[in-house]
């Protein structure tokens, strides 16, 4: 299985030098090997005794993370739909994408997410999972921008990776927990610990977390937004990502976690009611449509909430029926997606208000249309696969499990008539869909190209697709035991045995069909007699409108924040830096009782030490008044000289030295530097300003001087220094302690020092050399 | 009387503070050449003062000031130097360049 | 074991920058001798860490002086793995940098000052004495100092100044806070305060003064709510510059805070690192907004470091060897990811002919290697996998939910989206789009510039695809920072 993952990136790193030939062989054909030859490799596992296979490939096992591969029935579902899918778009794309393209980079990204596809519904590993699903945004990021010339294109594309990374991100914050609970990375030990994981204090969290990963990928309601938007990706891409595979990872994902999750009622109410949500919303406003497109997208919509709403159900018939949807929706919506691409190919534009009246000029794409969408809708013919997993769903939506918590109980009354009113609008948009651009006038005038039929090579993928429409249709237990049961048991997790059969008699279901296609003739038939009602609602309103408020205020109220505080001011950062670490560093000192008080260990005060500290002090505070340049570095030189003053009263001959050589210097270099720049001003700032200053400063001044105190107060061990002025004549050789520590005990501080020293005169002669050089010139 | 040393530091580090949030150039730094004297200070308050002979030995003598400090000051002050002339120089030239020597109006913007 | 291994990451680069000094002028001989001495400097540290790997930690004690009384140095795994990492970084920058200056400000000696930046960079990861480590900040700073000024004109010049004050204020802090310390524990040697500081349970004054040497460490590591000073002068020098501040400057404040915090104060941790933990909350938000919150590509870069090391602090707040394991992960990663992406960015605003975003389009048609490596490093940032970003992160957010802190992983996941945003929309404006005809491509140059970056981005590849051959010697030392027992016989072997 490791090499049928990764196989498609392999061929991606030779796709270079294949799309070199393009004029003469179309990159295509060597890209297709890579999907039919996993559909082949994986197709003989259908049949009736299947058992899931696992293979593990080592990669970071210290971290539990491994390419740990689980083949059950629910994955060779997915497995064959993207490698199936995966080869008729390919083959599509063939005929599709002109050689004047750059078919390199569209092929490279398509094979990245095949590989992508693959390890998503194949890792057993939840961290595998996440990067792989990571990777399906990724490239699905880069086919929607494929065209990035385009402004709609990135906007699109943008649009897509943000929600879906926020999803994904938030399924990784859910699998982390996870794993932390369960002490396993596997998705199959995982679920044989649900009781664990269930009575979890963060069980709530992890559902909610796990779900936004599903709901965003899947373009539930209210994260459908970014699903319309990829259309502006390639034809061949939204029919194979944004219709058949990709969004479908989410209904994967909450499939695989079922066995763990549909334990708890919150599954069913957030599954469930996001499900049906997005089912009536995806229908409703697909009717508003005029994009051939964007019809199709909210369809997708649509139809993965009613995968979604049933997979929420948790009963065994829903779940084998959403198995079942899931299957028959790839073949429709994906030979739709196909056509309108054909449509939009051969007439040179996809809105619907300028086609018209195409099934005389294009009569085999207009035979397949009828098919699909009267699939899509339900028609209950028996040779449409659509509508036999449609009355599964009206007769899940009937039979539901009983609930305890009161927003169950209102939900489980309110789906029927939610199947029933969401599923009139999806009979409505296909009507819409198919007579609108086949039947009626025809506006030849208003199309960019002379219509025609589509090329047969163009045809091939459709058809073989409206093919499966059918053979599901007349005998839909050939798919049964051999294939979507395995998916159906793998998810339920005990066997699933189920006949499907056409006619069930006249029942619940089968009026609530016959509702759906009553009304919704009439509805289609009179659609542009209520379409007025759209400007009501949702009139203006629209999800999109959030998105594209969040996304602009996150950069407007961003530099707003950012810009508030971050004004270049020096002085207003160091007033904030000051403030924080006085809060916080005398908060600490009172909570840890740090302050300390002890006199018993001090030196007698003296009177001249007293006077030099008040000279000292004195003219300290006196540099904050003068005005005068001169003056102020006079009185700052009067403060060092009286420090080395204090050094030699101190014992530290050695210091007032160095200290009086480096004041005389650095007054030298005040003057001398200060000479050509204007004297002093008065300071003008505001009193409040001056008033702030002053407590910061004195605060601080404070803080330093009680820690200071605490610290001498507080002596509780011995110094090393004793050590010091032990050896130091003994061992180093010198009767002076200060300067054998330097030269010797501590050398490397000296030696750094002159470094630090060595450093900052060549940066004083670059500044002052290159700026000459520069003024030279 | 290192209560008294202690709270002559803590003096300075608060004109030092004071001056550092000032607009004009030559105030900010003689701002931190106080801070500096004041770092100085506590470091040699730390050490404990007048216990002893100045830390060069002599027979008969048992007592010494603590050494370390005082070797730790050494280093520091010369480092101190450095980066004072480095930031006077730098101050010089950056005031040239831009034509002011307040704070206030050397902010910049974005894209600059 | 003793051995004088424990100095060549220092002692190579002092004699290497001092040496280059006296040539400055020759800029042909000095720029190969810069890469070669960088090449052995990082050979003979490779050598080093396959050594500590088999035999422990190495402890030099300077000039005999056993310890604590004299300067010890000692390499463990946690202090090689960054001098590493900071020679991988400065191999990129070095080879970058002949392509990105220009010869004026080679000559004027760009490469001493280059080579005493990693010498104070290594020195801090590598010596044991909290007064050394001041030493080494200030052999760091002082080089810094002199390449942000380097051949600067008004903006440069005045962003230094700005930058020059804060580390000057943050140092004098630094050193009065030692001074503190000294008083009340008698030592400056780390493992010997750590022993201390144990003995008496961190009681009185020393928790004050563990919150006062966070905000010094935090200053300089750019943690919120003092980062203020950081974004604006990193981006006023060239690219070269601003990637070796971006990778490794505010990464010894981290390590600093790593060591300190895992070393010495880790007997209150209901005050300290708890309070750690929503700091780095705090960081990573503001961090990202600021991200986002400029059009300035260069910026964007810059303003991507604080949520970076709100990231590491998390580690470290979190406090259990998972915790640290993905801090000392996530450092090592962002060190090599920042110096691309400063790096990338600078290629980038040099081609286009400025760093505002709303002026670029269409740069992917000129320069598509370029662009394919910003999209790959906009991921490792933001910790898509399978690169370094997402180990990290990964492991960092698992530390964060064993303790319980389940809030703040969310914001750090949150915090990851508005990271991804803020670089994806650099790639989407500036590359996407039509091609801007006007435009004549500088091939050459762009090749140039990109080799480094790729060489960087390797690494990045490497760490997160191949994390089997890193992560269990990290996991070593997250589980080493654990027991700081470790590390204090390894220096006093009483």
């Amino acid at each position: 299985m490791l090499f049928a993952v990764f196989l498609p990136v392999l061929l991606a790193i030779f796709i270079p030098f294949f799309s070199k030939w393009k004029e003469k062989i179309h990159t295509g054909y060597f890209v297709l090997l890579a999907p039919l030859a996993v559909f082949i490799y994986f197709i003989p596992n259908l049949g009736n005794n299947f058992t899931p296979i696992s293979q593990s490939y080592s990669w970071i096992p210290s971290l539990n993370i491994g390419l740990d591969f689980y083949l059950d029935g629910l994955s060779l579902l997915f497995v064959l739909l993207i490698s199936g899918i995966g080869s008729l778009v390919t083959l599509y794309s063939i005929f599709y994408l002109h050689t004047s393209e750059r078919l390199d980079q569209f092929y490279v990204y398509l094979l990245l997410f095949m590989t992508a596809m693959f390890g998503v519904v194949l890792s057993d590993n939840v961290f595998v999972l996440y990067g792989f699903w990571e990777l399906t945004s990724i490239s699905s990021f880069l086919l929607i921008g494929y065209w990035n010339y385009k402004e709609r294109s990135r906007y699109g594309a943008l649009k897509s990776m943000l929600i879906t990374v926020f999803g994904g991100l938030s399924m990784f914050g859910g699998f982390i927990l996870l794993s932390i609970i369960t002490e396993t990375t596997s998705i199959q030990a995982m679920i044989a610990q649900a009781d664990v994981i269930l009575s979890s204090d963060y069980f709530g969290l992890i559902l909610a977390l796990i779900l936004l990963g599903a709901f965003t990928k899947s373009a539930q309601f209210p994260f459908h937004i970014w699903l319309p938007d990829a259309m502006e990706a390639p034809t061949p891409v939204s029919a194979y990502l944004h219709s058949a595979t990709m969004v479908k990872a989410g209904i994967f994902l909450v499939a695989r976690f079922t066995p763990i999750f549909s334990g708890n009622e919150w599954f069913f109410v957030f599954v469930s009611g996001i499900g049906i949500l997005t089912l009536v919303w995806g229908s409703y406003m697909a009717v508003r449509q005029t994009d051939l497109k964007g019809i199709l997208a909210f369809s997708t919509i649509s139809q993965l909430g009613m995968i979604m709403a049933m997979l929420g159900f948790g009963t065994k018939a829903a779940i084998f029926a959403a198995v079942f949807h899931i299957l028959n929706h790839a073949t429709f919506k994906g030979s739709l997606f196909m056509i309108a691409g054909i449509v939009d190919h051969e007439t040179g534009t996809r809105d619907i208000r300028r086609l018209g009246g195409l099934v005389t000029l294009m009569p085999i794409s207009a035979t397949l249309a009828f098919f699909g969408t009267f699939s899509m809708a339900s028609v209950p013919f028996p040779f449409l696969n659509g509508f036999y997993s449609k009355e599964m769903f009206f007769t899940t939506s009937l039979e539901l499990h009983d609930h305890s918590m009161w927003i169950s109980q209102v939900l489980s009354q309110a789906i029927p008539y939610l199947a029933v009113f969401g599923s009139i609008f999806t009979f409505v948009y296909s009507m819409y869909l198919v007579f609108g651009t086949f039947m009626g006038e025809k506006k030849l005038d208003q199309l960019p190209v002379k219509p025609h039929e589509a090329p047969i090579g163009m045809l091939i993928s459709p058809i073989i697709l409206i093919v499966g429409v059918v053979v599901i249709g007349l005998f839909p237990n050939l798919v049964n035991g051999s294939f979507i049961a395995h998916t159906a048991e793998a998810i339920y997790g005990s066997p699933v045995e189920k006949d499907i059969y056409y006619w069930h008699g006249f029942e619940t279901p089968f009026i609530m069909s016959l509702i759906v296609v009553g009304v919704g003739i009439f509805l289609a038939f009179f659609r542009k007699n209520w379409s007025s009602i759209y400007s009501f609602f949702p009139g203006k309103l629209s999800f999109n409108k959030v998105y594209d408020f969040l996304l602009d205020q996150s950069e407007k109220t961003s530099a707003k924040i950012t810009n508030s505080y971050m004004n270049g001011s020096i002085r207003r950062y160091m007033a904030l830096i000051l403030i924080a670490i006085l809060v916080c560093t005398f908060t600490v000192l009172a909570i840890t009782d740090g302050f300390a008080w002890d006199t018993s260990n001090l030196a007698k005060i003296t009177v001249h030490e007293v006077l030099i500290a008040i000279v000292m002090a004195v003219a300290a505070v006196s540099t904050i008044f003068i005005r005068n340049k001169v003056g102020a570095i006079l009185i700052l030189g009067v403060v060092g000289y009286g420090l080395a003053l204090l050094f030699v009263v101190y014992r530290a001959p050695d210091l007032a030295l160095t200290q009086l050589v480096v004041e005389t210097i650095t007054v030298a270099l005040f003057l001398l530097c200060f000479y050509h720049l204007p004297n002093l001003r008065e300071r003008t700032e505001s009193g409040s300003q001056k008033a702030v200053n002053l407590v910061i400063s004195i605060a601080f001044g404070a803080l330093m001087t009680v820690v200071a105190i605490s610290a001498h107060s507080t002596k509780l061990f011995d110094k090393i220094s004793d050590y010091f002025l032990k050896t130091s004549y003994k061992l180093g050789g010198g009767d002076n302690v200060v300067n054998v520590i330097l030269v010797d005990m501590r050398g490397i501080d000296t030696l750094f020092e002159i470094v630090v020293l060595g450093i900052a005169a060549l940066a004083i002669y670059g500044l002052i050399k290159l700026r000459n050089k520069k003024e030279a010139e | 009387m290192e209560i008294i040393m202690s709270i002559l530091a803590g003096v300075l580090f608060t004109t030092g503070v004071y001056n550092l949030l000032q607009k004009q150039m030559l105030r900010i730094i003689i701002g931190t050449a106080l801070i500096s004297h004041g770092a100085h200070l506590f470091i040699l308050t730390m050490g404990e003062l007048k216990r002893g002979a100045p830390p060069i030995l002599e027979d008969g003598i048992e007592n010494y000031a603590d050494p370390l400090p005082q070797a730790l000051i050494l280093t520091s002050i010369v480092i101190s130097f450095g980066v004072t002339s480095l930031l006077l120089v730098l101050a010089y030239r950056a005031s040239k360049e831009n034509g002011t020597d307040n704070m206030d109006k050397l902010r910049g913007s974005e894209n600059d | 074991m003793i051995s004088n291994l424990a100095v060549l990451p220092i002692v190579i680069p002092l004699i290497a920058g001092v040496l280059a000094a006296l040539f400055h002028k020759k800029l042909k001989v000095v720029r190969i001798y810069s890469q070669v001495l960088t090449l052995i400097n990082t050979a003979v540290v490779t050598y080093i860490l396959f050594y500590v790997h088999q035999n422990g930690s190495v402890v030099l004690e300077s000039g005999d002086w056993m310890a604590p009384f004299g300067i010890v140095l000692v390499a463990d795994m946690l202090s090689v793995a960054l001098v590493l990492t900071t020679n991988i970084v400065a191999i990129a920058c070095v080879f970058y940098a002949p392509k990105s200056l220009d010869e004026k400000q080679e000559e004027f000696y760009f490469y001493t000052f280059y080579f005493l930046l990693i010498t104070g960079v290594s020195g801090a990861f590598i010596t044991g004495d909290l007064f050394n480590l001041f030493v080494f900040f200030e052999v760091l700073l002082m080089a810094s100092y002199g390449l942000i000024v380097l051949g600067g004109g008004k903006v440069q010049l005045r962003e230094s100044i700005k930058y020059v004050l804060i580390n000057l204020f943050s140092s004098m802090l630094f050193v009065t806070t030692i001074a503190f310390l000294y008083s009340v524990v008698g030592t400056v040697n780390m493992a010997q305060i750590a022993e201390r500081v144990g003995e008496v349970e961190q009681t009185g004054i020393l928790t004050t003064i563990a919150i006062m040497l966070f905000f010094v460490f935090g200053t300089k590591a750019a943690l919120f709510p003092l980062y203020y000073w950081l974004p604006r002068p990193y981006i006023a020098p060239n690219p070269v510059i601003s990637a070796l501040f971006g990778a490794l400057l505010t990464k010894v404040g981290v390590y600093s805070l790593i060591r300190v915090f895992s070393l010495i104060f880790v007997h209150e941790r209901d005050v300290t690192h708890e309070f750690f933990v929503w700091i780095a909350a705090l960081t990573l938000i503001f961090g990202a907004i600021g991200a986002l919150s400029t059009n300035n590509i260069k910026l964007v870069v810059a303003y991507n470091i604080i949520p970076a090391v709100g990231f590491m602090l998390l580690g470290i707040g979190v406090y259990n060897s998972t915790g640290f394991t993905g801090a000392i992960y996530y450092l090592i990663n962002d060190m090599i990811i920042k110096a691309a992406l400063f790096l990338l960015v600078g290629a980038i605003a040099y081609l286009a002919g400025t760093s505002d975003l709303r002026k670029m389009r269409g740069l992917i048609h000129h320069y598509p290697l370029l662009g394919w490596l910003f999209f790959i490093s906009a991921f490792v940032l933001a910790g898509i996998p399978p690169f370094s970003g997402f180990i990290g992160k990964l492991i960092l957010l698992q530390g964060a939910m064993e303790a319980n802190h389940i809030v703040v992983a969310i914001i750090g996941l949150a915090s990851s989206l508005l990271i991804l945003l803020s670089v994806i929309r650099i790639f989407i404006r500036g590359f996407w789009g039509e091609k801007d005809e006007s435009i004549i491509p500088d091939k050459k140059a762009a090749r140039g510039f990109a080799l480094p970056v790729a060489f960087l981005l390797f690494f990045s590849v490497l760490l997160g695809v191949g994390a089997e051959w890193f992560y269990p010697s990290i996991e070593g030392i997250g589980e080493y920072l654990m027991n700081p027992q470790n590390y204090i016989e390894s220096v006093l072997k009483e």
